[in-house]
């Protein structure tokens, strides 16, 4: 990715959430992938998530929620994108998103219905959103 | 300013709660003197001290799941099942998160919420908002006792209505609710809101009302040495015992090999006796509960099994005097009613095929309690040397110099420099001591253990080998092996 334009990412855990773990193993993963991470860390609300996509001038959001309160902390993130002026700006969202198991194609509809552009179901391993990350901006292989 | 572990003065105590029961307006319906007569009513079968101590004397391990939902009827459903169909001994009143960071209208909106789609929106039950009267119903459409589980770092108002509310047992603690559940919370302030609660229970006990306080033994449940969880447990019970708490059950969170699980159960009370006395503090009755495995999980649900039960073999066989008890959905967040008790049915299973069985004793056990035991008494005492012999004071000044330190807690008040991982036998161990106040001696012997699995694998440790650790039951295995 050196080659090309490294992407900055804003990676941070919404809402209430303080689970730390998954948080700094994404940083190591993202950071190892060559892309340029800002962790915002955990208890992150909407709008440090879109302050620091401004400030760095971010080429996408990961969101990551593990706690089941998700869907009432992620809905209206992709609108307040919008009014920061950087509404074009990917939105990926992983985790324990609900609370209860239910149905995850049921899950990732709702997620992708407010703005997000990939929703991950529990266990996604970090690789499979690198994978996606890179493919979704138009390189061809990762660094 | 300045931590002191110090009886709260009375008049202050007043003072502080007056301004506590006004964060919400639930809090203007706790009436003290009428919360201790309502709590002296509660029968000795609904007590949830009483219950502990019962199963210490017989040498049983008892089984409690987590749980809690968004509304009340909702919620007395699910304990009610947890008994019936799980056939759980204990209960427990898991509160949302967003009670747990005082965000009451957020919690608000959640219940209304979940009316409005007919399942809950919450991760627990917000018992600030529903109030006094809710929790009375809950505890009291229950036969056995009901504690309340949380994870809160200012916790004074959610103590004033959940004791009033009928339930016996609380748990928390001014280190082990802070360091792993927030951020910007700084530790003199979580230990002096801690110190209120204590400080209420050690009143209720004054009054001849028993309350069990738990610290919480897992921290961040993800790679624990059992000497740092068992400083901060033995911490907390000095704090709470200073405060007048009489009944304490001390935790420890899983790690996943049979020696050093029991051997840290077996130290945690040893070394818990040992400070209190040394402290003067008489009268205290210590339990202890067993954690089953806090780390991520597999998502097949026969291989939660296996998880589930290999905890509640440990848990019977280090005779901890109970268990908290995982479900077939770990994997996957907040289980529902049917898995939750099934987890229990699978755990009690174990305790009861293994209650008979004599406790195992071995030289590798009673090895591994030295060790553990020599380690605690490390970090104490530095903290103590900090403290000037005041232990909530070494407690702050030894958090900022790292001389005990948590493993990824999110926190900015802890140092975050120990590395984690397992020996060859599956034993967590450290890679990075970080500044934890170690001799040479038993630096020695965790550098020797984490080498023999680097020359197992062919690789050197690394924060490669820590993560691997981390994803490994739930893939499986125990020791995360190199991919």
């Amino acid at each position: 990715m050196e080659e090309k334009k490294q992407l900055t990412l804003i990676l941070g855990v919404i809402g209430a959430d303080v689970h730390a773990v998954g948080n700094r193993i994404l940083e190591y993963a993202f950071t190892e992938a060559g892309f340029k991470v800002v962790n915002i860390g955990v208890m992150a609300s909407q709008e440090e998530f879109i302050n620091a996509a401004v400030e760095t001038n971010a080429d996408a959001i990961l969101v990551s929620s593990l706690y089941g309160h998700g869907e009432i902390d992620c809905r209206g993130l992709r609108e307040k994108a919008i009014e920061a002026g950087i509404g074009q700006i990917k939105m990926y969202v992983g985790g324990n998103l609900v609370v209860g198991k239910q149905d995850w194609l049921e899950v990732e509809k709702r997620f992708t219905n407010m703005g997000f552009d990939r929703a991950y179901p529990p266990g996604t391993m970090p690789q499979e959103a690198i994978d996606d990350i890179v493919r979704d901006f138009g390189f061809k292989e990762r660094c | 300013m300045q931590s002191q572990n110090r009886k709260l003065d009375w008049e202050q105590f007043l003072k502080i709660r007056e301004e506590a029961l006004k964060s919400w307006p639930t809090g203007q319906e706790v009436d003290l003197a009428e919360a201790i007569a309502y709590q002296k009513q509660i029968p000795a079968s609904r007590r949830f001290g009483q219950r502990l101590e019962e199963a210490k004397k017989e040498g049983i391990t008892l089984a409690q799941p987590r749980a809690g939902v968004a509304l009340v009827h909702e919620h007395i459903e699910l304990l009610r099942f947890l008994v019936d169909e799980g056939g759980a001994d204990l209960l427990p009143t898991t509160i949302d998160s967003y009670t747990r960071q005082n965000r009451y209208n957020e919690a608000q909106a959640g219940i209304e919420e979940s009316r409005t789609v007919g399942r809950s929106m919450l991760n627990g039950f917000p018992a600030v908002n529903h109030g006094l009267t809710a929790c009375r119903e809950v505890t009291e459409a229950m036969k056995v006792p009901v504690q309340v589980r949380h994870g809160t770092p200012d916790a004074r108002l959610l103590t004033e209505i959940s004791l009033a509310g009928g339930f016996t047992a609380y748990e928390g603690g001014g280190i082990s609710y802070n360091i792993p559940y927030a951020k910007e919370v700084p530790l003199e302030r979580s230990i002096r809101d801690w110190q209120y609660v204590d400080r209420l229970v050690g009143y209720y006990e004054e009054q001849g009302v028993s309350i069990n306080r738990e610290p919480f033994g897992p921290l961040t449940g993800t790679l624990v040495p059992p000497c740092i969880s068992h400083a901060v447990a033995i911490i907390e019970a000095l704090l709470a015992a200073e405060q007048g708490v009489k009944s304490l059950t001390l935790g420890y969170g899983q790690c996943g090999n049979l020696l050093q699980d029991v051997a840290a159960v077996r130290s945690l009370e040893e070394l818990a006796d040992e400070y209190l006395e040394r402290f003067g503090y008489k009268n205290v009755v210590i339990t202890t509960v067993f954690h089953q495995w806090m780390g991520g999980f597999p998502q097949d649900e026969s291989k939660a099994f296996g998880v589930i039960s290999w905890g509640a073999a440990t848990a019977a066989m280090a005779k901890a005097t109970k268990v908290i008890v995982k479900t077939p959905h770990e994997a996957l967040g907040i289980p529902t009613k049917e898995a939750n008790a099934a987890g229990i049915r699978a755990t009690k299973q174990l305790l009861n095929m293994l209650k008979d069985q004599p406790p195992l004793v071995n030289n590798e056990i009673i090895t591994e309690k030295e060790l553990i035991k020599i380690e605690t008494r490390a970090i104490l005492e530095r903290l103590l040397e900090f403290g000037e012999g005041d232990i909530a004071l070494g407690t702050v000044r030894g958090f900022q110099a790292g001389v005990i330190d948590v493993p990824f807690a999110p926190s900015r008040f802890n140092a975050g420099r120990l590395l984690p991982a397992r020996d060859h036998n599956g034993a967590v161990r450290l890679l990075d001591f970080g500044n934890l106040p170690f001799g040479e001696d038993i630096k020695e012997v965790h550098r020797e253990k984490i080498a023999q699995r680097g020359k197992l694998e062919g690789r050197d440790p690394s924060f490669q080998m820590v993560i691997d650790d981390i994803y490994a039951i739930g893939k499986g295995m125990l020791v995360g092996k190199p991919r």
